[in-house]
């Protein structure tokens, strides 16, 4: 399959290397650009954003293949990244992993055969207070995990549902 | 004058300098890996670790404070400094591994750091012997390792690109190649990939690093991670030994290092002039290195019923004499060769003018468009300008041909003139052809007597470059009458010195059957009762300063010195780089 940015992607390429006196910096936001738009930034995607900017494509290859957020090949629809970094672990990520592995019927690193979800494992993702947790492709966290939460999650997912950003407070004195 | 005090020692400078750079030319040490002085500096390697301060000085009185036993108190920086990216300031306190036990150990503990995923292979690794990382290892290095888990593996044997090879493990990431690719060679074909403990350089997907200057990054290299294709392998750094040279394969005459063991040339790098390559050579130069042991004339050959059969010396200068002779010096004509050196077109040149016969032509060998304006010319031959600058009549093809239609003896000095498409085999019919040259050829075999003569890497003469820059080679390899030991010129590797004929790592039939050029003239001269020796190339050059106006005060001595001698400062003597 051929990549091609739409005439709407282009022109916000435009802007974004408006924001800086060279295009080097462009990189980032643009393979942002690409991501939003084909879902992953392959090495064909690479090649497309390095002759959008003018950049040597092996320039963008090093920066996308630097960032664990870009990526670099076909994902599922939902990224689900399941950390189980220490809080998490404590705190039953690894259950929550391997009940995710059954429950979807793949091992971490892979993705469903509906092209629907990818399973990772992630490091701490910054969360530990609200352990175990995920975060669904590179955006919403979503905390204090349970099996019946994870059911609700992928139900939800399934309609094309995304989870509300939660808000959680600072624990009070009197709840400790 | 503004001065840095290090390790205790005062010293003045004048300038911007960086400390590293600063430190080692005073003739001292500090460690370092990804520090280049022809790129920029990343200073990401951290192994040039020093402790940087200043002397405290009171303002008002404007003296130095005192501790209790009456030393200058320094205020050092709170952290020690990187001596590669850090500029020297006037009265700025320096010390380094040599006197400070902390900087000692923060160099030790960078090196376990850098070595815990390292595969520590020297024993297989093509660049253990020249290896920064083996050498600072040893020298400033922890005696082991606390790091006893497995190591990270990355990718090994990996073809980077036609002539390079990458082992990521070996890697320390010090940015070098890839900076080299972005700043020097400007294809920007290398890049770092991934991150953390697995990064290594790589090219972006689908492509091959075959940058016409890709061997420069093995060179740079400070460990084993990339390695030439075509040397890996081949020896041990320590059995070869290096010397001086210059590139013939093209008009720059990049100074390289040719590595030669039992007299054969088994690798060719650069050798640092900063008015000539810097640091760096194109990898078509590198491959030169075949044309001194590969498909070489080894005795002469004579043509006997259509067949070239191997000859004697004596036959051959006999056969030459009488060629002369019995032509008529109106129907000889004597080519002198831009792929030849100064002293040997000289010889000819010489020998030509004392029987009479025409001062030697040249034909140009160029190839349009093929220079980069670096280090790649379009001149095919390293010595154009030398050819011009001795009054040589420079004829193109049209010309050539004219005059050689009005020959029936061609004498031809090291140019292939068949197989450069300048002569056909009819334009060369019924005529006698002698040639005088080193490498086998469609333009050799058509030859009636072959002259096998030195290479550049077999003897000392010059080679005039595009810019006019008058450059000069060593003995590097022997022949079969030359000898290493007697020739206090030639460089003595360990299997050079104590190898004997009777070992097996001494082979005789490396050795060439050719002489220099000028010997070969001497001895033609002599059977002639002429008064001209030649014996060898300092000698001539000596005499060609003399004689030759744009020669004047050309000496082996001087070009030696200088690193070469710039003859001619005018473009138009020039060929077109
Ligand atoms: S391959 Fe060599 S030059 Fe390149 S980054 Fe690694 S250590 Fe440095
Ligand atoms: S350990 Fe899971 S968010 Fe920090
Ligand atoms: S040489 Fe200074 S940090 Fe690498």
């Amino acid at each position: 399959m051929a990549y091609e940015f739409t005439k709407e992607d282009l022109e916000q390429i435009e802007e974004i290397k408006s924001r800086y006196p060279e295009v080097m910096p462009a990189t980032l936001p643009v393979l942002w650009v690409a991501q939003n738009r084909f879902g992953h930034v392959n090495p064909e995607v690479q090649n497309l954003v390095a002759e959008t900017l003018g950049l040597p494509h092996s320039h963008v290859h090093g920066v996308a293949e630097f960032y664990t957020q870009y990526y670099k090949e076909e994902k599922g629809k939902y990224v689900l990244d399941v950390c189980t970094c220490l809080s998490c672990q404590l705190c039953g990520g690894y259950d929550i992993l391997h009940y995710l592995e059954e429950k979807l019927g793949i091992k971490k690193g892979e993705t469903t055969q509906d092209g629907m979800f990818t399973l990772n494992e992630a490091e701490c993702l910054g969360a530990c207070g609200y352990a175990p947790m995920l975060q669904v492709t590179n955006d919403q966290y979503v905390n204090h995990l349970t099996k019946e939460k994870i059911d609700m999650l992928v139900e939800s997912l399934k309609k094309g549902e995304k989870p509300e950003y939660e808000k959680i407070g600072m624990p009070q004195r009197e709840n400790i | 004058m503004p001065e840095v005090i290090i390790d205790g020692k005062s010293y003045k400078y004048e300038g911007q300098h960086k400390l590293l750079q600063f430190i080692q030319d005073l003739g001292k040490e500090v460690p370092f890996f990804c520090y280049h002085p022809s790129m920029s500096i990343p200073a990401n390697c951290r192994q040039c670790m020093v402790k940087v301060g200043q002397y405290i000085v009171d303002r008002e009185s404007g003296k130095h404070e005192l501790d209790d036993k009456g030393n200058k108190v320094i205020r050092w920086f709170p952290k020690l400094q990187t001596a590669c990216n850090i500029d020297i300031a006037d009265g700025m306190v320096v010390h380094t591994q040599e006197t400070d036990e902390l900087v000692r150990r923060a160099q030790k503990d960078n090196l376990e750091l850098i070595l815990i995923n390292h595969p520590l292979d020297c024993p297989i690794c093509d660049q253990a012997g020249e290896c920064p990382l083996q050498i600072q290892t040893y020298k400033y290095g922890p005696e082991g390792s606390r790091f006893e888990v497995k190591k990270v593996h990355k990718p090994k044997r990996i073809q980077l690109g036609p002539r390079v090879v990458l082992d990521a493990e070996r890697c320390i990431n010090c940015t070098r190649c890839t900076r080299f690719t972005q700043e020097i060679s400007k294809t920007h074909q290398l890049t770092i990939t991934r991150r953390g403990d697995k990064n290594y350089p790589t090219t972006a997907p689908g492509t091959e690093f075959n940058d016409p200057y890709s061997l420069n990054t093995v060179d740079i290299c400070p460990v084993g991670a990339l390695t030439s294709a075509d040397f890996r392998f081949k020896a041990r750094v320590w059995e070869m030994n290096q010397t001086p040279g210059i590139d013939i394969t093209n008009g720059k005459g990049c100074n390289i290092d040719l590595w030669t063991r039992d007299n054969i040339v088994l690798r060719i790098t650069p050798r640092f002039n900063m008015d000539v390559n810097d640091h760096w050579m194109p990898d078509a130069g590198r491959e030169a290195y075949k044309i001194f042991n590969e498909n070489r004339i080894s005795r002469p050959l004579q043509k006997l019923d259509g067949e070239q059969i191997l000859s004697s010396w004596n036959n051959a200068v006999a056969t030459f004499i009488e060629q002369i002779d019995n032509t008529e010096n109106k129907n000889i004509l004597v080519i002198g060769s831009p792929h030849a050196s100064v002293e040997e077109n000289y010889s000819l040149a010489k020998f030509s003018n004392l029987m009479g016969l025409n001062q030697p032509v040249f034909v140009p060998h160029l190839k349009e468009g093929a220079g980069d304006g670096f280090l790649i010319t379009d001149d095919q031959a390293p010595n154009t300008v030398g050819c011009r600058l001795l009054g040589f009549t420079e004829l193109d093809q049209k010309a050539l041909k004219k005059e050689v239609v009005k020959a029936s003896l061609v004498i031809l000095l090291s140019d292939h003139l068949l197989d450069r498409n300048v002569l056909t085999h009819k334009d060369l019919d019924g005529k006698f052809l002698i040639t005088l040259a080193t490498n086998h050829s469609e333009t050799t075999k058509r030859a009636d007597l072959v002259i096998p003569v030195t290479t550049a890497a077999e003897h000392a003469a010059s080679y005039v470059n595009v810019d006019g820059r008058i450059q000069r080679t060593f003995r590097a390899k022997e022949t079969k009458y030359t000898n290493r030991r007697l020739d206090m010129e030639m460089s003595e590797g360990r299997l050079d010195r104590y190898g004997t004929n009777f070992d097996n790592w001494v082979t005789e039939d490396n050795k060439i059957d050719c002489l220099p050029v000028w010997r070969f003239i001497s001895e033609a001269a002599g059977s002639k009762g002429l008064d001209l020796v030649l014996s060898d190339g300092r000698e001539i050059m000596d005499e060609i300063s003399s004689t030759h106006n744009p020669f004047k005060g050309v000496s082996y001595q001087l070009m030696d010195e200088q690193a070469g001698i710039l003859l001619i400062n005018d473009s138009k003597e020039k060929t077109n780089a």
